[in-house]
């Protein structure tokens, strides 16, 4: 069942940029895309554990702020001769708030 | 015959009522309502009888003939009241018509904010002939036009008022024109077309107020602005017409629910157009209507027909602007984009791939394969053999793969190479004949790519095509993936274009990305902000963590966090307020660093507000010593303490602190100032470096004390301590002008030379007070201490979303 | 074809004749002279140095230029104009780049009925002023366009100067369609065909033609858009706007009419980037007596056509 959860609104978001949220068992970070696209992933880089919420976003990928490893939105794949993933979790817009999968969010916690 | 009822002679059941009487003249009876006095015409062409351009006659679709022709039965200027699904009667307001069959197709109304003053008389919406010649008559007035919202309808009222000779500022709440149809670039582009039509435009404008007494007066905005108004237009959005349903209990969600064969809940009613919701959608533009109309059409005819929602493509009337937009920009895995920009022709053109096929598009200034990029995404066209030419459309498909040379080859002698310079391909093929081989000799000879540089790409074509193998490419070495031009080339073009937003520079950069990546939008933010500083809004997202958080990440993902010590000076208040905010925030790690302050590591980032906040009110700034800026000044004691002194040492290097604090620089700057030459604050391996004397200053730059070891070089030697400020000012404003980003200055004298320098900053007074004076411009903008600003208005930001609690729930 | 219209009707523009380079000097290349057999004749022996009669400055000023008086002026052909009772000349020059390719000349006849404008608009200082037109015997009119300017964006020359495009208005007089409308509609003026007018250098003009319902400048307009921005480089053009006395609209938003080069004459203008005047071939002319199409070369290509029937 998915059960979506309300983070607030995506103006606390600036564009190209990202917010932490912290769940039971770790961050995850919300980023929102130049075209006001919001997408959820792991906040810990797998290179050395980097916030990527404090990195730079551009286009559809953001940049680790210690090492400029880049990771897809889309798969959380790192791109270019990185290898390395982080996982993604369901988000999306509605109504100018943004929203989690909050079952998706649980299942990372019991899993981890 | 059986009875059929329409309420609305819009589009939908206009061409609803058109494949009726074409498939199965006679079946019915019609009546149609229309709370408009009038009959069916071609709505979407309303904007260019707004500007003139079409008359109402021209615009009609079904005139007086047509609807006695049919037999229609029209109750035009007449408001139907409700609807008796218990006695199939539609009651209007001159009486009562029963039906067999229903067909609802209100439309939509415009959403209208609430905001105070939104009923003042001169406040207009936008959706039909009464609404457009409400305006026509105001504007005969002149004056000015607000228009609020700048989407499609929006920006085509604008266009229209300004042409009929008001003055029109069009406001919208999004950071670009229309978002929901453009990406960012080409949002910047529509921008500009349209500000050259004279039409201001203020993104992020949020309106809080309609003011006026009898009528509308002026627009209040959310930050205090107020423009005055004889006119304003809203045209925020739209939303579906649905009363009549919802009244009749009919199912209503955001729209009248229908089925795929335009169905309501009530079997013998049907709904058609903007007034329908199907499977949650909503319908705006006009083509998947007609869809709607046709299946509508052979559903009561009994026929089998099934409405599937297709691709939409959306075009802007307004003549000379020339865009499309289709399909689909949300990302999934594994799109990509292909992005074509010709900053000569003001075009932008991007592609949005996914498996192997076009999902979306937009174009800007050329929509020539509009109609062939549209046709590719509706038929989820398999192009993997043409990726590589796509985004030039059909014609240069289906032969053998396009080389770019050829492309240049086949330019006429007159084509334009140099549009800054008006120097075409014969002039440069001349000079190569000549003896020109190399980019510089053509640049010497021809000034073809002198100015801002965006040609250099097609001169070394036209090398590479005249000269064949005799000519070698000099290896260049471009900003990122994003462009193809060098910082030096980017700065060049900044400054001779007076480009002054990041999509203004993507787009004349012809950057092939849709906005840039990590390695050119810092260079890109800081190359703006320092040649305008007052046009210019720094762009946070667009920096490295260390600068947007005004802290150094640490290798853990903490901050450090250092206050400022002017020249190295300190009290014990100073540092008690160090102290207790070391243990408050219990910073593991306090550390004095070898430029003369003190550093607390290991701090969280939603904790930096608060101790900055601390720190601020013990009298402390941020040290910057994060930035790409002015670090520290060194300083030793000086006159005021050492037997060996000869100037005011502490002072001198206290008062270049205070006056270069805050700045942004290409790399960081270290100063240092030593009171004699046993240069105790190691001025000589500084980026500046003055060394105090008895007759004087004398001021060293390009010194090196990290990767690399360099000594500074003598900059000149100076009388006074103000001599000393000023020149250290105007090398300072010359390097933020001039330097590639992430160089340091010395790295940077050397590739200029340091007579090149010395002529401006020492020898050319004038030019050294010009300096002097951009400095001082940009100052008055960024000395500011990010510290108290972000605790202010961002600390917000610094704070995760807190979800920890509800996984107990 | 059924052409009923006020047949009596004169039109505005009586003669209508291009003029090409050929060896340093403009040579006649056709004409449209309706029954003025004599001018016809008087024309088609002349030529013009650069500099030389109204071609000839049209060509060397690098601009449109309005001709109201030929006694005493620089026009060559006075006398024989006199004899037609021809009053007043416009000349347009069509530029591609620098390079002149034709100019093309409009006569009229003057009398105290016929009304119309043609009008050059000249940009000074960031606004368009009006440099000089000819307006028949809309004397209050001309005044008025006299004392107006436009900013870029605002009236018809305004609008064209911003945009770059042809634009054609309708129903200026209707009271609240132009911004000088209530004269124009005192005047009678029906629809505005607007255009600019590319010239080397950094000058910018705007050319209307304002048509009047009784005496009309021209029945049927047309604009063609050969802008491989809109067609690609197939050298076809697309007719994205237009109107006509007979057939009413003659745009269609989702199906525009296409023309391909050399095919019929839009084709011949898009071919040869050459204004074209052809007359007594209705077939040829949707119906009507006569047409001049002249093309606009802007950017580096040919642009964009305009076309206008009586």
């Amino acid at each position: 069942m998915t059960t979506w959860i309300d983070i607030g609104p995506l103006d606390a978001i600036p564009p190209r940029g990202a917010r932490k949220v912290t769940t039971p068992l770790g961050c995850v970070a919300v980023f929102r895309t130049g075209a006001d696209e919001v997408y959820a992933l792991e906040n810990r880089c797998p290179h050395k554990g980097g916030p990527l919420a404090d990195g730079i976003v551009h286009g559809h990928a953001v940049t680790c702020p210690l090492h400029n490893w880049v990771f897809d939105f889309t798969t959380g794949e790192a791109q270019g001769a990185d290898t390395g993933r982080v996982a993604t979790y369901p988000a999306r817009v509605e109504g100018g708030r943004v929203l989690l999968d909050a079952a998706r969010l649980q299942a990372r916690s019991q899993a981890a | 015959m059986k009875k059929l009822v329409v309420i609305g002679a819009g589009m939908a059941s206009g061409r609803m009522l058109e494949e009726l009487f074409d498939t199965a003249p006679g079946a019915y009876a019609v009546t149609l309502f229309n709370a408009e006095p009038r009959g069916n015409y071609n709505r979407i062409m309303l904007s260019p009888v707004l500007s003139g351009e079409k008359s109402y006659a021209e615009i009609v679709t079904h005139d007086d003939a047509w609807y006695a022709a049919n037999a229609v039965t029209c109750r035009f200027g007449e408001a139907v009241t409700r609807i008796d699904r218990a006695r199939k009667v539609v009651v209007g307001a001159q009486g009562e018509v029963p039906y067999d069959q229903l067909v609802i197709a209100t439309g939509s109304a415009p959403f209208i904010i609430p905001v105070p003053g939104r009923d003042l008389p001169g406040v207009i919406t936008y959706r039909d002939l009464d609404d457009t010649n409400a305006m026509i008559e105001a504007s005969g007035k002149g004056g000015s036009a607000v228009v609020i919202g700048g989407g499609l309808l929006g920006l085509e009222a604008a266009a229209g008022l300004r042409l009929r000779g008001m003055e029109v500022t069009v406001l919208h709440l999004s950071g670009h024109l229309m978002e929901r149809q453009l990406d960012e670039a080409a949002g910047f582009l529509l921008r500009r077309d349209l500000e050259h039509r004279g039409i201001k435009v203020m993104t992020k404008a949020s309106t809080t107020a309609i003011l006026g007494d009898d009528r509308v007066e002026a627009v209040l905005l959310e930050d205090g602005t107020t423009l005055p108004a004889d006119l304003v237009v809203m045209a925020v959005g739209i939303r579906p017409e649905t009363r009549l349903a919802t009244d009749a209990g009919l199912e209503v969600a955001r729209g009248i629910a229908i089925d795929a064969q335009m169905r309501t809940s009530d079997p013998d009613i049907f709904a058609v157009g903007e007034c329908v919701d199907f499977n949650g959608q909503l319908f705006g533009l006009v083509a998947p209507l007609y869809d709607q109309a046709k299946v509508l059409a052979q559903t009561l005819l009994g026929a089998e027909a099934v409405f599937v929602p297709k691709e939409l493509s959306t075009k802007l009337k307004v003549t000379g602007c020339d865009l499309f937009s289709a399909g689909d920009f949300a990302e999934g895995p594994n799109r990509e984009d292909i992005v074509f920009r010709d900053p000569g022709r003001g075009v932008y053109k991007r592609l949005v791939i996914e498996d192997d096929a076009i999902i979306g598009a937009v174009m800007y200034g050329d929509t020539a394969d509009s109609n062939w990029f549209f046709g590719q995404i509706r038929d989820g066209a398999d192009i993997s053999t043409l990726r590589d030419t796509l985004i030039f459309g059909p014609a240069f498909q289906g032969g053998a793969p396009v080389d770019p040379m050829a492309a240049v080859a086949a330019l006429p002698p007159e084509a334009e190479i140099c549009g800054c310079n008006g120097v075409c391909k014969g002039t440069i093929v001349a000079a190569i004949n000549g003896g020109a081989s190399d980019l510089a000799a053509v640049k010497a000879q021809t000034k073809a790519s002198a100015s801002c540089g965006t040609c250099t790409g097609l001169v070394e074509q036209v090398l590479a095509s005249t000269l064949g193998d005799r000519f070698t490419r000099k290896a260049v070495q471009p900003v990122c993936g994003c462009t193809e031009l060098t910082h030096e080339d980017l700065r060049r073009l900044i400054k001779s274009q007076s480009l002054k937003s990041m999509p203004a520079v993507w787009q004349a950069g012809a950057w092939k990305t849709p906005d840039g990546c990590h390695v050119c939008r810092p260079a890109l933010n800081f190359y703006l902000l320092a040649d305008w500083p007052l046009e210019y809004r720094d762009d946070l997202q667009s920096r490295f963590i260390n600068e947007r958080k005004h802290a150094n990440i640490q290798k853990d993902g903490t901050f450090s966090v250092m206050p400022r010590m002017w020249g190295g000076i300190t009290t014990p208040d100073e540092l008690r307020a160090i102290a207790d905010a070391a243990d408050k925030f219990a910073v593991p790690t306090v550390k004095v660093t070898g430029g003369q302050r003190i550093d607390l590591l290991g701090v969280k980032s939603e904790d930096l507000p608060a101790i900055w906040a601390d720190l601020n009110a013990a009298g402390m700034v941020s040290g910057h010593a994060y930035s790409k800026g002015l670090r520290t000044v060194k300083t030793c004691v000086g006159t005021d303490h050492c037997r060996f002194g000869t100037q005011d040492s502490t002072g001198l290097g206290i008062k270049l602190e205070k006056a270069l604090w805050g700045s942004w620089t290409p790399h960081k700057v270290k100063l240092a100032v030593s009171g004699c030459p046993r240069n105790c604050a190691e001025a000589t391996c500084k980026d500046v470096g003055i060394i105090c004397v008895d007759s004087g200053f004398q001021i060293g730059v390009a010194g090196a004390a990290g990767m690399d070891l360099k000594e500074t070089e003598r900059l000149g030697q100076v009388e006074t301590e103000e001599e000393a400020i000023a020149l250290t000012i105007a090398f300072v404003q010359l390097y933020r002008e001039n330097a590639k980003y992430l160089d340091r200055p010395y790295k940077w004298v050397a590739k200029v030379g340091l007579d090149w320098v010395k002529e401006r900053v020492v020898d050319d007074l004038a030019e050294r007070q010009r300096l002097i004076d951009a400095f001082a411009v940009s100052q008055s903008v960024y000395q500011k201490d990010p510290w108290a600003e972000h605790v202010r208005e961002r600390s917000e930001q610094y704070k995760p979303v807190n979800l920890s609690g509800f996984a107990a729930e | 074809m059924d052409v009923t219209l006020d047949p009596q009707a004169r039109t505005f523009i009586e003669v209508a004749e291009v003029w090409v380079p050929q060896e340093g000097r403009l040579v006649h290349a056709q004409g449209s002279y309706g029954a003025l057999d004599g001018f016809a004749e008087a024309s088609a022996r002349e030529s013009f140095a650069k500099g030389e009669g109204l071609p000839g400055k049209a060509w060397a000023e690098a601009r449109p230029v309005v001709l109201k008086a030929f006694d005493g002026s620089y026009f060559k052909r006075a006398e024989a104009a006199k004899e037609a009772g021809l009053t007043a000349a416009v000349a347009i020059p069509v530029f591609a780049g620098a390079e002149l390719k034709a100019v093309l000349v409009v006569l009229c006849a003057d009398d105290a009925e016929r009304i119309g404008a043609i009008e050059v608009w000249a940009e000074t200082d960031g606004l368009l002023m009006l440099e000089d037109g000819y307006f028949g015997a809309a004397k209050h009119f001309e005044w008025v366009s006299q004392h107006t300017h436009f900013p870029i964006g605002q009236g018809l020359p305004g609008g064209v100067w911003a945009a770059r495009t042809p634009m054609l208005m309708r129903d200026l007089g209707s009271g609240y369609r132009f911004v000088r409308a209530e004269s124009a509609g005192k005047a009678g003026l029906t629809t505005g065909l607007g255009l600019p007018v590319p010239v080397p250098g950094s000058k910018t003009y705007v050319l209307t033609l304002l048509s009047a319902r009784g005496t009309p400048l021209a029945r049927r307009f047309e604009i063609w858009d050969a802008r491989s921005a809109r067609v690609g480089k197939t050298g076809a053009a697309l007719l994205v706007d237009g109107t006509c006395a007979r057939d009413g609209r003659l745009w269609d938003a989702d199906n525009p009419r296409r023309a391909a080069a050399w095919e019929g004459p839009i084709g011949t203008v898009l071919g040869n980037g050459l204004p074209l005047v052809l007359a007594g071939n209705p077939a040829q002319t949707a119906g009507y007596d006569s047409l001049v199409a002249l093309p606009i070369h802007q950017a580096g290509e040919l642009a964009f056509v305009i076309a206008w029937y009586c």
